[in-house]
């Protein structure tokens, strides 16, 4: 079955093409992100103006034409409005005119799949770190759930939001991550309530400590302290649930360190750690795509009539097979 | 020797001086830079003994603290069952339930009150584990303590149990225990 995926919850279009769950193509544009945060309306103008490029570029790598496709799938949430709307219509438009089925995907399901495809596993805990979002997450039969999550903030903005106070360009919590290796570490306020965490007493903090201490023992110290308490609540969650597997996925799962710590943890408590390669944790069509062929098979679909988008998808409300 | 270990401790069954005790050790996390590691140990080592020091000052049945060090608290050995293992009768979840209105009385929250928190040995029951546990008044985390308590029995017996925590003192904690029920996502943690 060959399937096209379609990606625009926030700031990257992108486009997969998967076939027999192997990967064809994985192609994307990313609104540029300079020292400002995102303005919806300019991100979904920017994937009005890339989408049919985009397109084009996957078809010509999975070595394909248009009328060769099988299925369609797009994320229906969670994300921004304006740009998911983007997606949404270029999917239903592909979906009517080629005539083939269509089935929306949970974003954070996406980035689970695509990581337990990469990382071989059966059944793990997924730690699911990117932006908005910051969750661990277990499949209990044909349900994703949220076994502990943030209070407030997800970790990708604590460190997003941090670099645009700082000044930092890019502004984005790479940078963050680049200063850090030459840091000292700082104490500062550590929140972990049993699986659940929160990053807002974090960032206040490291703002307030701007221009009075080196940047770069704010950096360190900053992601040392999130980093942690995710790794702790993380591990909670790997005992008390008696998970033999573990795997970290979305845009934050780019970090070396995050993978060391948590690979640390998966050593010390014989399980087994798995992971995407970069390119697939950050937002990507391709993991839209490959979780689409998965549905399509089980049978599910939707009219064009019916899709929709939704800004507060939780990944407890999508059906998996 | 050791006799059991949790996501943040070991726990650790020695004789001293004729008595037995448990030794409760915050490991060093590989994962965790130095100083943060040192900090997070000493200082949840530091509190639960508070805690610890507390509920054994208020007559509340649970080990005796004998000694702490940085990372150590050296406290009573229980000679019991877990009340996870054995068939809880109404008399022995009216215990747990006042014993948790004499917890939240002088504001403290235990943060994983369940059955498997309890001991019941030679007659009576002991609360133990409070490593999660709080000096506080917040209404939400005592409210959290009878949530998890009631994800862990029947219906029956949590009604029972509520009668000894008892409902008019506490109204207000009971209802925001319905409350975050309410809030959907807790619907899932009843995992233990």
């Amino acid at each position: 079955m060959l399937v096209i995926g379609i990606e625009s919850s926030a700031h990257t279009f992108g486009v997969g093409i998967v076939s027999d769950s192997k990967i064809l193509a994985n192609e994307k544009e990313m609104y540029p992100i300079k020292d400002k945060g995102m303005i919806p309306s300019k991100v979904a103008m920017f994937h009005i103006k890339n989408f049919s490029k985009v397109i084009k570029r996957a078809l010509e790598k999975a070595n394909i034409k248009i009328r060769d496709i099988d299925g369609i799938s797009y994320t229906m949430g969670p994300g921004m409005g304006p740009s998911l709307q983007v997606g949404e219509l270029v999917a239903k438009t592909l979906a009517k005119e080629l005539k083939v089925p269509i089935v929306p995907v949970n974003h954070a399901m996406g980035h689970i799949e695509i990581a337990k495809h990469f990382g071989n596993l059966n059944d793990p805990i997924a730690l699911y770190v990117s932006g908005g979002n910051s969750q661990i997450i277990k499949k209990f039969e044909n349900r994703y759930r949220v076994i502990g999550e943030t209070l407030d903030i997800g970790i990708g903005n604590l460190f997003d939001n941090f670099a645009r106070e700082a000044k930092l360009v890019p502004a984005w919590g790479s940078t963050v991550a680049k200063l850090a290796e030459k840091g000292k570490f700082i104490e500062m306020p550590y929140t972990v309530k049993g699986m659940d965490f929160a990053f807002t007493g974090l960032l206040t903090y490291s703002k307030k400590l701007i221009g009075k201490v080196p940047l770069e023992d704010i950096c360190f110290s900053l992601q040392e302290t999130a980093f942690s308490m995710v790794c702790e609540a993380t591990e909670r969650a790997l005992l008390l649930t008696n998970t033999k597997e573990l795997c970290v996925c979305g845009g934050v799962a780019q970090s070396k360190r995050l993978k060391e710590m948590l690979s640390k943890i998966a050593k010390e408590n014989n399980i087994k750690f798995g992971y995407a390669p970069d390119e697939y944790n950050a937002d990507n069509g391709a993991m839209i795509a490959y979780v689409g062929e998965k549905l399509l098979k089980c049978g599910i679909s939707k009219n064009v009539e019916e899709c929709s988008i939704k800004q507060r998808y939780r990944i407890e409300d999508a059906i998996i097979c | 020797m050791l006799i059991g270990k949790g996501a943040e401790a070991y726990i650790y069954l020695e004789e001293m001086f004729g008595r037995k005790l448990i030794i409760k050790e915050r490991k060093k996390k590989e994962y965790r830079v130095e100083p943060l590691d040192s900090i997070l140990r000493a200082q949840r080592t530091k509190r639960e003994a508070k805690v610890l020091y507390l509920i054994n000052k208020n007559n509340i049945p649970a080990p005796r603290l004998i000694a702490v060090s940085r990372f150590s608290i050296y406290m009573e050995y229980i000679d019991g069952n877990i009340l996870r293992d054995i068939e809880i009768t109404n008399e022995l979840i009216g215990y747990a339930g006042s014993y948790l209105d004499k917890l939240h009385e002088i504001n403290i929250a235990h943060g994983d009150y369940t059955p498997a928190n309890l001991i019941y040995s030679k007659g009576k029951l002991f609360i133990i584990d409070f490593g999660l546990s709080q000096i506080t008044n917040n209404i939400e985390e005592k409210a959290y303590d009878l949530l998890l308590m009631k994800r862990s029995i029947s219906k029956e017996l949590f009604s029972i149990f509520l009668e000894y925590y008892d409902k008019n003192k506490n109204r207000d904690i009971i209802e925001r225990m319905q409350e975050i029920e309410k809030r959907g996502r807790y619907m899932i943690r009843t995992l233990a």
